[in-house]
């Protein structure tokens, strides 16, 4: 996906989400839809973000809540929640996010390291952060979000 | 001759013996049941022909020579030169049977033939060739190998390699006899017939010395050419002693369909033409003859032969056609990619899963039934199960596939133990998803070998039983509510159970004073460690039982059980899933949660009762089970769906079996009933979960676990095992 972006052109569409007060963005192409929250069945022994699986379709989609893997705080999903469901690898994932506010065009010079000031934790998510409009924005790297086997059985 | 398009032919080849060797193997059966036609003895030898027209293309000699043989003696039977008695039948089915191995050795499976039994099989049927006719003029025993590597017709790959030196060197011995002049002018019928006039000028060559000319004059320009017509015709000056007759007899076949003259020819020299004439006009003559459509004879005198037969689907069938030319129409095929299928059937179960949920809405909505989308509804209702059928059938296969196997199968047990053994199979066409042909094979073999092995009594004994002397094994397949059933039954002595029972508590299996019905001692077969056969026998008793049988059964979502008539005989019956996509289960609750148990391992349910339930060390429950203490699972505990334990009384205890055979309860809040449902993957986008054996998506387009009943039962063992193990939540 990241070889994706610098093999493109400077510019490119990410779509922007909400998860609290913090705004995140991934990039556009990796979305592949976006739908409301449907309670999901939850798996047994799974982590703490690892919110279940719904069905999309005929297919068993996990469910990721974002927050809760950023470590940002973890509430009751409810109906105004979103499912944003993600490409990552050969998987397909849904994540959780409260809401998906606009999509945003960017060239990759207006995006700036990200400060050292955050966690490590959210460093390891976190490719980037760049203002646009007054707002701070932190570009995600979806490739991380899903945990490898061995790291979650830890 | 071994680059890599060559091996992709090659692997085409190998699947086209597969079906040849079926048509052979049913055709001597046919034979041997006494209800052959001349058309099924014709069928058998074009079968051998073609395995060795094609082995000779590739260069395949062992195998060339052994078909080579077997194909002689076959074509004195279909002249009628040789009667089929029943012991020549019997010595066919072997050497069908050694042909298989070859052909298994030449593809690079299994062991190489043994020698020493492919020359003994090659002694007897070169016997039974000559025994009673003796070797005619034109019918050599054991040709030049060269002289058969080009007999590649009639199968699909026809190599362009005419050997000249065949005409040049004669297999047969000169001689100073006469010489005769044959004309020859095919009609096109002949070649429509599968007959091949190189054929019969080598037949010619071998009588003594030709000298062959062709006569191309009547060939039209290429644009006017007919490609089904036949066009050439040649004059052929033979010098033999064997006399008018055995040139005749070259042209036996075929007489009805050339113009042939045979006549004395006057002088020597006559029209002998150039050598490379000879060639063009038997290149010609072939590209004629094969090409489906007009095609530049140039083509095919400058390219190997690889391009006629690049693409493997399409020669394929055109191959196995010409193969069996059975008199019904061959059905016809497409060979498809089974990823493509599998995508397809997914689709499809997504598909039903959607109208059903549709279906939900609308009755949630309150429109009447006979309004126009409720009616509309139904018809797609319909509609998608009618494609779901048709989608799951193109995956399903006819078990003949594993059925044709086991004659040979029945005749090697049967000549290792003694026994006289007729195997009956029915069903043949019945079909099954694709995996689960797959892995029948196995069993039925098992169970097969077990039947004649243990279960059949020798002929003395069954005589004197007042039975047949030969034992009759059935193999029967049909299909019985939604599932298929496969039936081995034997009509020998059925199963002590004085014996079997005695063996079981010798191993202690069962308790010395346990009651038992005829019928659970006969299932104590399928228990682990428990073989019956005195001796290890090297047919059956290979230190694997029927427990081994039972366990790949039931990995395939199957069950299997025995009915046995002591003096009459056993029947085993195997019921199993039509496809592996879709699983009977039992949709229970437990902790909130909807969960899925797999219906072929679950023994049946009950409620608990207060005085049942027992504590053996404060946490780890037991529950009694007909006089049997077997330990109570709170599976909302143990998938960690809840962290206080379950009460046992307001639940439902679902007794179940493991494959290993051991008993459990599993503790669940109710039971919703029994459904069929559609088998997911939660691999695919996730990974696998303890306990868990897959998802399935429900009516109401929830998502539910089906539970991994072995693993449930194994974590809640190491549970107890270590009682301060917290679950993470």
């Amino acid at each position: 996906m990241s070889e994706a972006f610098s093999a493109a052109t400077t510019s490119r569409e990410l779509i922007a989400f909400r998860i609290g007060e913090q705004e995140f963005c991934v990039d556009i192409m990796s979305v592949r839809e976006i739908r409301g929250w449907t309670p999901a069945t939850p798996l047994p022994r799974a982590p703490g973000f690892m919110k279940g699986v719904i069905n999309l379709r005929g297919a068993v989609l996990p469910i990721i809540d974002l927050g809760a893997r950023f470590g940002l705080r973890t509430s009751e999903p409810t109906a105004r929640h979103v499912i944003m469901v993600a490409r990552i690898g050969s998987r397909t994932i849904g994540l959780l996010v409260d809401a998906v506010s606009d999509i945003i065009q960017l060239t990759d010079e207006q995006v700036q390291p990200t400060p050292d000031v955050a966690s490590d934790h959210v460093k390891t998510f976190v490719k980037g952060i760049f203002a646009i409009d007054g707002r701070m924005i932190s570009l995600i790297e979806l490739d991380r979000i899903v945990p490898e086997s061995e790291a979650e059985a830890a | 001759m071994s680059d890599d398009p060559f091996e992709a032919i090659k692997v085409t080849f190998f699947q086209e013996c597969d079906e040849l060797l079926a048509d052979l193997e049913a055709g001597l059966l046919a034979i041997e049941a006494g209800d052959a036609d001349d058309e099924t003895v014709n069928a058998v030898f074009r079968a051998v022909h073609s395995v060795k027209g094609g082995a000779g293309a590739f260069g395949l000699d062992d195998l060339v020579r052994f078909a080579h043989v077997f194909e002689t003696l076959l074509d004195e039977i279909r002249s009628g030169r040789k009667p089929c008695d029943d012991p020549t039948v019997k010595t066919l089915l072997r050497a069908a049977d050694l042909l298989a191995d070859h052909i298994a050795a030449a593809r690079g499976q299994g062991a190489p033939v043994d020698e020493a039994r492919s020359a003994g099989l090659v002694i007897e049927l070169e016997m039974l060739t000559h025994g009673e006719t003796g070797a005619g003029p034109a019918q050599p025993a054991d040709p030049d190998p060269e002289v058969v590597l080009p007999e590649a017709d009639e199968f699909d790959f026809r190599p362009v390699v005419f050997d000249l030196s065949t005409f040049e060197a004669p297999a047969a011995p000169a001689s100073a006899g006469a010489r005769w002049r044959v004309t020859f002018r095919p009609h096109a019928r002949m070649y429509a017939n599968a007959n091949e006039t190189g054929l019969l000028l080598r037949e010619l060559a071998r009588l003594g010395p030709v000298a062959v000319s062709l006569d191309s004059s009547a060939l039209p320009d290429l644009a006017d050419l007919a490609p089904e017509e036949s066009y050439l015709s040649w004059t052929v000056d033979v010098d033999t002693a064997a006399g008018e007759a055995a040139v005749r007899e070259v042209f036996d076949f075929v007489e009805t369909d050339c113009d042939l003259t045979i006549a004395p020819a006057s002088g020597a020299g006559g029209a002998v033409a150039s050598a490379d004439d000879l060639d063009i006009a038997a290149l010609l003559a072939r590209a004629k003859a094969d090409a489906p459509a007009p095609e530049p004879a140039p083509v095919a005198l400058t390219v190997a032969p690889t391009p006629v037969v690049a693409a493997p689907p399409v020669s394929a069938p055109t191959a196995s056609a010409v193969a069996s030319a059975a008199p019904a129409a061959a059905a016809v095929t497409i060979r498809v990619d089974l990823d493509r299928v599998d995508r397809l059937i997914n689709v499809v179960g997504e598909l039903v899963i959607q109208q059903a949920m549709l279906a939900q809405r609308v009755v949630e909505s309150g429109l009447a039934r006979s309004s126009g989308i409720s009616v509309g509804l139904e018809d797609l209702e319909l509609l998608t199960r009618e494609i779901q059928d048709s989608v799951m059938a193109i995956r399903a296969q006819p078990v003949k596939s594993v059925f044709q196997r086991m004659p040979r199968l029945v005749r090697e047990v049967a000549e290792m133990t003694g026994k006289r053994v007729r195997l009956v199979s029915e069903g043949e066409a019945t079909e099954v998803d694709k995996t689960v042909v797959e892995r029948l094979a196995e069993p039925i073999t098992h169970m097969l070998r077990n039947a004649i092995d243990h279960g059949l009594e020798g002929a003395e004994d069954r005589l004197a039983a007042g039975k047949p002397a030969e034992g009759t094994v059935r193999l029967v397949a049909l299909h019985r509510s939604g599932r298929i059933v496969i039936e081995i039954s034997d009509d020998g002595r059925g199963i002590n159970r004085e014996r079997v029972r005695g063996i079981a508590v010798s191993r202690g299996l069962i308790a010395e004073d346990a009651v038992l019905t005829d019928d659970e001692v006969d299932n104590l077969i399928f228990l682990p460690g428990f073989s019956t056969a005195d001796t290890v026998s090297d047919i059956s008793g290979r230190g694997v039982g029927m427990d081994v049988v039972r366990r790949s059964i039931q990995a395939l979502g199957g069950r299997i059980s025995i009915a046995s008539t002591p003096g009459k005989g056993s029947t085993f019956t195997l019921s199993l899933p039509l496809t592996l996509a879709v699983l009977d289960g039992m949709v229970v609750t437990a902790a909130d949660q909807t969960l899925v148990a797999p219906l072929t391992a679950i023994v049946e349910s009950l409620t608990p009762r207060a005085e049942d339930v027992h504590y053996v060390g404060g946490h780890d429950a037991v529950i009694r089970f007909r006089d049997q203490f077997v330990p109570l699972i709170d599976v909302g505990l143990v998938m960690g769906f809840r962290s206080a334990p379950a009460v046992p009384v307001s639940g439902v205890a679902v007794v179940i079996e493991t494959e290993a055979g051991n008993r459990s309860a599993l503790l669940v809040d109710a039971i919703q009933g029994q459904r069929q449902v559609v088998i997911k993957s939660l691999e695919t986008n996730y990974q696998q979960v303890e306990g868990v054996a897959a998802a399935t998506i429900l009516g109401d387009g929830r998502v539910a676990l089906i539970l991994d009943v072995d693993a449930i039962v194994a974590n809640a063992r190491r549970r107890s095992a270590r009682p301060d193990l917290k679950l993470a939540s």
